[in-house]
């Protein structure tokens, strides 16, 4: 495991009030490669090496935290951003990958979105969909270690059901009904593994009789965290592969290249569910 | 795909020729990481098909899935064995893989009568209840172990092809197989 000294949720909160003493509206942890709400106003930025003492080791994470707002009015919406998160496949304990999430709760923000950069399954998908996540499969906590995946593998898919998941969805109808260049948003089933090797066809093929449709190595510690919180949270993928027996599998590269062609829609989407009450 | 200069390791213990860990180890990695001319790794392990399948005798693995819970890859990556998210598709050899058409035409193929079967990888020691041998069932796993998925893993990453053989509890390789193997 790699080694971290621990800050917890409450000393990081300590350290950002110190620079920003208003809780944000609404926070977003962004995954690989993804890149939205850039230009925020009034904005302070702070290293997660400052924040919380280490930095994410993986390419397409800057490990930074901006706050700020939308526009220049005090009453436009007040946003947290978290550019890169910390994983389990880097070594790094549950507490300290759930940490950011954590963070976002112990901070009393209300509203937490969480991208990722996913592997498609379903064959419907797209590279550059996005993905609103109506469900999600745990199948890397660290308990799974003691347990073996057995039990994971053959649980039903959590549902995600809250008003945020629902907005997202609506509001991202009402953006492909406006603009036709606009891509509508797919919905699905995220299985969260391990990693960080990419999956085998057979694995792809399990997870498809699962009924998953996307599969990634993050988010999921999010989505538990936020679970048993005041927090409302939800999750995009972004879909960076689709996995085809017939196709080479890409490596990290792809997976940025994919992101970075769907942040702008993302984004679109992000600012848009923020302003609208 | 040659198989000469192949690392060998037999986890059942029963294979002459093969080095034979007591389990999956870092003494595993350091062999499979260890610079030479190998573009393979043969590596056979104990295929428990009990309630799965019945197999006279060695099985090929042709794929797997990762029922573990764990990644041996889990921690900081040392780019210079291999990439931070390694792709593992496609690595074990099929028994065609393993020889040319010469060697064929010479030797045959003692391997290309051998079933074919996908591998389940579980957490060292567990033995799955019988929903989750249906479970398996319905993934068509052919036998479920201990040590090959995680050395696969390792050996991949590492840029390795894999040949994987399962060997049911109380079969030995046969003769024709072993030699294929060490030739």
């Amino acid at each position: 495991m790699t080694e971290v000294t621990q800050i917890s949720a409450a000393d990081a909160v300590g350290r950002i009030r110190k620079t920003y003493p208003v809780t944000p509206d609404a926070a977003v942890i962004l995954g690989s490669g993804v890149n939205v709400l850039e230009g925020l106003q009034n904005s302070i930025v702070l290293s997660y090496t400052d924040l919380f003492g280490h930095a994410p080791s993986v390419a397409g994470h800057s490990g930074t935290l901006t706050i700020g707002r939308l526009g220049s009015g005090a009453a436009d919406p007040l946003v947290a951003v978290f550019r890169g998160r910390f994983h389990l496949y880097e070594g790094y304990s549950w507490d300290m990958v759930s940490l950011g999430a954590r963070t976002v709760v112990e901070w009393g923000v209300p509203n937490l979105f969480v991208t990722n950069a996913a592997g498609g399954l379903n064959l419907e998908f797209n590279v550059g969909d996005l993905m609103v996540l109506t469900g999600y499969r745990d199948h890397l906590s660290p308990k799974w270690k003691s347990e073996g995946l057995l039990p994971a593998v053959m649980a039903p898919a959590t549902v995600c059901a809250n008003k945020q998941t629902e907005k997202l969805l609506s509001v991202g109808a009402k953006l492909a009904a406006e603009d036709s260049r606009f891509r509508g948003l797919r919905q699905g089933v995220y299985a969260g593994l391990l990693g960080p090797s990419y999956e085998t066809m057979a694995e792809i093929d399990m997870l498809r009789k699962l009924q998953c449709d996307a599969v990634g190595m993050s988010t999921v510690p999010e989505l538990l965290v936020c679970e048993t919180s005041k927090t409302a949270c939800c999750a995009v993928s972004v879909i960076t592969n689709v996995w085809k027996p017939d196709e080479v599998m890409g490596g990290h590269e792809e997976v940025l290249e994919a992101s970075k062609a769907a942040s702008r829609r993302l984004d679109l989407l992000f600012r848009r569910i923020l302003v609208e009450k | 795909m040659k198989l000469r200069h192949a690392k060998l390791i037999d986890f059942t213990g029963t294979v002459d020729g093969f080095v034979h860990p007591a389990g999956f180890d870092r003494a595993v990695i350091q062999l499979l990481r260890s610079k030479d001319k190998a573009e393979v790794a043969i590596i056979v392990d104990r295929a428990h098909c009990e309630g799965l399948a019945t197999f006279a005798s060695v099985v090929l693995v042709n794929d797997h899935v990762n029922l573990s819970g764990d990644n041996p890859l889990v921690g900081p990556n040392d780019a210079s064995v291999g990439p931070r998210f390694p792709v593992v598709n496609n690595i074990y050899l099929n028994a065609a893989d393993t020889m040319d058409q010469e060697e064929t035409w010479t030797l045959g193929n003692p391997l290309g009568r051998v079933p074919s079967v996908v591998a389940a990888g579980l957490r060292d020691g567990q033995v799955p209840d019988s929903a989750q041998l249906d479970f398996l069932r319905s993934l068509n796993v052919g036998f479920y172990c201990y040590n090959l998925v995680p050395a696969m893993l390792i050996a991949a990453h590492a840029g390795l092809k894999v040949l994987g053989l399962g060997l049911p509890s109380g079969q030995s390789l046969s003769p024709d197989i072993t030699a294929c193997l060490l030739r």
